[in-house]
């Protein structure tokens, strides 16, 4: 089964377009990684899965319901979207932040029930966040901080996650403290993880399945074995790449590149 | 375990104090108001009068002059200071007020036109008061909004700014002009209006404003979650269920209400919405289920004793309240606005 399924997805800022009959197919209970050049239309695609942009034709569907005909309340309930390095207000505390987590299900004045308070624990403990709960998020390091976000996408109990970057302007360490999180929730807790990523390597260590764009369609699909082959990355990256399989992974690595003259 | 959990009561118990000295200042401050001002009475005149002892005189100076009038600058310090909280939240912009963004001003022109239609008070004019300043702010945002929205960026905070400042300026520079075809009075009264002096303080301006706090209020501490979730960007609120456009409206519609009903009766009192929603948030942070009612007490407060000074310090003349209140806000804005910079 397929969590999501665009079909002749078209998104266009004002007049110009930037994807064209868009057809994907994201695998349930996998992970996901998105790949492609700078302004290939990586991100909208993504933004308009996750309903904060809307597109301008053709349909989403989610868990084969076309989202359009869905409250957005109840989309937050089954599908969570963090967007690239969001900013959180300014003195919010870790345990305030991850509740928010908790809005689609709140009625009214929006009281915390037990029930709320249980799982915004949980989400706490998953992400290693328990003892920083009061701490305010902006004294948090960047991995801290990407951490809160995952925890409040967790709070909204969805099946499926959607992360624009989540790795942006973190260090070598935490970039794979982020990616190992995901990849345990993925596996220990059968979520559906998709993710636009930046670096060809991280995206092929950790998805199960890529999709390459460029230009606003996709070029190629598949496991990275299929998608991190020389042919396809020229055609993506227009980079000339040598790939090897690493033997701690067994995931193919690209060692080298030249730019395709 | 332990340690989270004290840390969290540490952290209630914090917010509880704030709110009880908060509390006590604003009685301390409404018993201070009700001693003080042309006659001054003492403390055992006032409650010899309160349990009905006062002569005429003393009742008339304490139940219809005073009374009426420490009330109004209560209300109007709590509605200016929880639209200026409302307006920072919707815009993700500390500096915002609806004072400085000529929302005031709309309403304002409104009430010189109103002064203009209806020279006598009556109770039916006083009524269609806080409409007319409706009108005027309603306007004044509309036209705010449309100028500072740019289709792909949404709301810039630092355009908003600028085109509010804007437009404040050219709505008071169209005051001006009208004042040009008033008499006498009616001039004196603009001019009083523009420094924010409470005028209007008799129980039926009590009556004319208190209908729209009680509903605007309750609707606004309803909306504390969706104020919350939209300071974290429009992307996650998106992401998280909020209609986003849909709740920015409304809620800037309520700010706007808040603000006109109060200045119809309190003269263009600036910067309360900019100072008390910052001190507020400095006392229990960020979440709007505390804040806002801790905004609407600072607001209370602020506008409260800044009319005390207003009434006394010149006997037996008055200064306008609005310019006292400047006197703080103003520098406190520059503060604030330096600091944004770094």
């Amino acid at each position: 089964m397929d969590s999501i399924t665009t079909t002749n997805l078209a998104i266009a800022y004002d007049e110009s377009i930037v994807i064209e009959a868009l057809e994907m197919k994201i695998p349930h209970g996998k992970i996901t990684t998105i790949i492609g050049p700078n302004g290939c239309g990586k991100s909208s695609v993504l933004k308009a899965v996750g309903r904060i942009l809307r597109f301008k034709a053709g349909a989403v569907y989610l868990n084969e319901e076309d989202i359009t005909t869905l409250a957005t309340k109840e989309i937050a309930k089954k599908m969570a979207i963090l967007p690239q390095s969001p900013t959180a207000p300014h003195g919010v505390t870790v345990g305030e932040l991850v509740a928010y987590g908790r809005f689609p299900y709140q009625r009214g004045f929006g009281r915390l029930a037990l029930n709320d308070r249980k799982i915004i624990a949980w989400s706490l403990e998953v992400t290693k966040l328990s003892e920083l709960e009061h701490r305010s998020v902006d004294t948090l390091s960047g991995g801290q901080r990407q951490r809160v976000w995952i925890a409040m996408a967790l709070a909204q109990q969805t099946d499926l996650i959607l992360l624009d970057e989540p790795t942006t302007y973190l260090d070598l360490s935490h970039q794979l403290e982020v990616l190992e999180l995901l990849s345990d929730l993925n596996k220990k807790q059968g979520y559906t993880i998709v993710m636009v990523l930046h670096d060809l390597n991280l995206a092929a260590r950790f998805a199960d399945y890529m999709v390459a764009i460029k230009g606003g369609s996709i070029i190629c699909h598949g496991t990275p074995d299929e998608v991190m082959v020389p042919h396809a990355l020229k055609e993506v990256f227009q980079i000339d790449a040598q790939i090897v399989k690493e033997p701690r992974t067994g995931r193919p690595v690209c060692v080298t590149y030249d730019l395709v003259r | 375990m332990g340690s989270t959990g004290r840390q969290k009561k540490k952290k209630n118990s914090k917010i509880i104090a704030v709110l009880l000295v908060l509390g006590v200042l604003l009685v301390l401050s409404i018993i201070f108001s009700m001693k003080s001002g042309y006659t001054h009475l003492t403390f055992h005149d006032l409650l010899r009068i309160l349990l009905g002892g006062g002569s005429d005189k003393e009742n008339l100076v304490l139940f219809t002059f005073r009374m009426p009038r420490i009330i109004i600058a209560m209300l109007v310090g709590a509605g200016l200071a929880l639209s200026g909280c409302i307006i920072q939240g919707i815009a993700r912009n500390a500096l915002a007020d609806p004072g400085l963004l000529g929302i005031n001003a709309g309403a304002g022109l409104m009430v010189v036109l109103f002064v203009l239609l209806f020279p006598t008070k009556t109770a039916l004019s006083i009524f269609t008061l806080p409409f007319l300043a409706l009108i005027g702010a309603g306007l004044a945002a509309v036209l705010i909004y449309l100028l500072a929205y740019k289709n792909l960026e949404g709301l810039s905070p630092l355009r908003l700014i600028l085109t509010g400042v804007g437009m404040q300026v050219g709505i008071s520079a169209a005051m001006i002009v009208l004042v040009i075809l008033l008499d006498e009075s009616q001039f004196n009264f603009v001019t009083v209006w523009q420094a924010g002096r409470i005028w209007g303080a008799s129980w039926k301006f009590v009556i004319a404003l208190l209908p729209w706090l009680l509903v605007l209020v309750p609707y606004v501490f309803f909306k504390a979650r969706v104020l919350d979730v939209l300071g974290a960007g429009e992307e996650i609120a998106l992401g998280l269920g909020v209609a986003v456009e849909q709740e920015r409206r409304i809620l800037l519609a309520a700010a706007v209400a808040l603000a006109a009903s109060c200045v119809a009766v309190s003269g263009n009192i600036s910067f309360v919405g900019l100072i008390a929603p910052h001190l507020a948030r400095r006392l229990v942070g960020p979440g709007h289920q505390i804040l806002l009612p801790c905004c609407a007490l600072t607001g209370a407060l602020l506008v409260s004793i800044s009319d005390i000074i207003a009434r006394t310090l010149v006997q037996p003349s008055e200064i306008p309240t609005g310019i006292v209140v400047a006197v703080v806000g103003a520098p406190y804005f520059l503060y604030l606005l330096a600091k944004s910079r770094r």
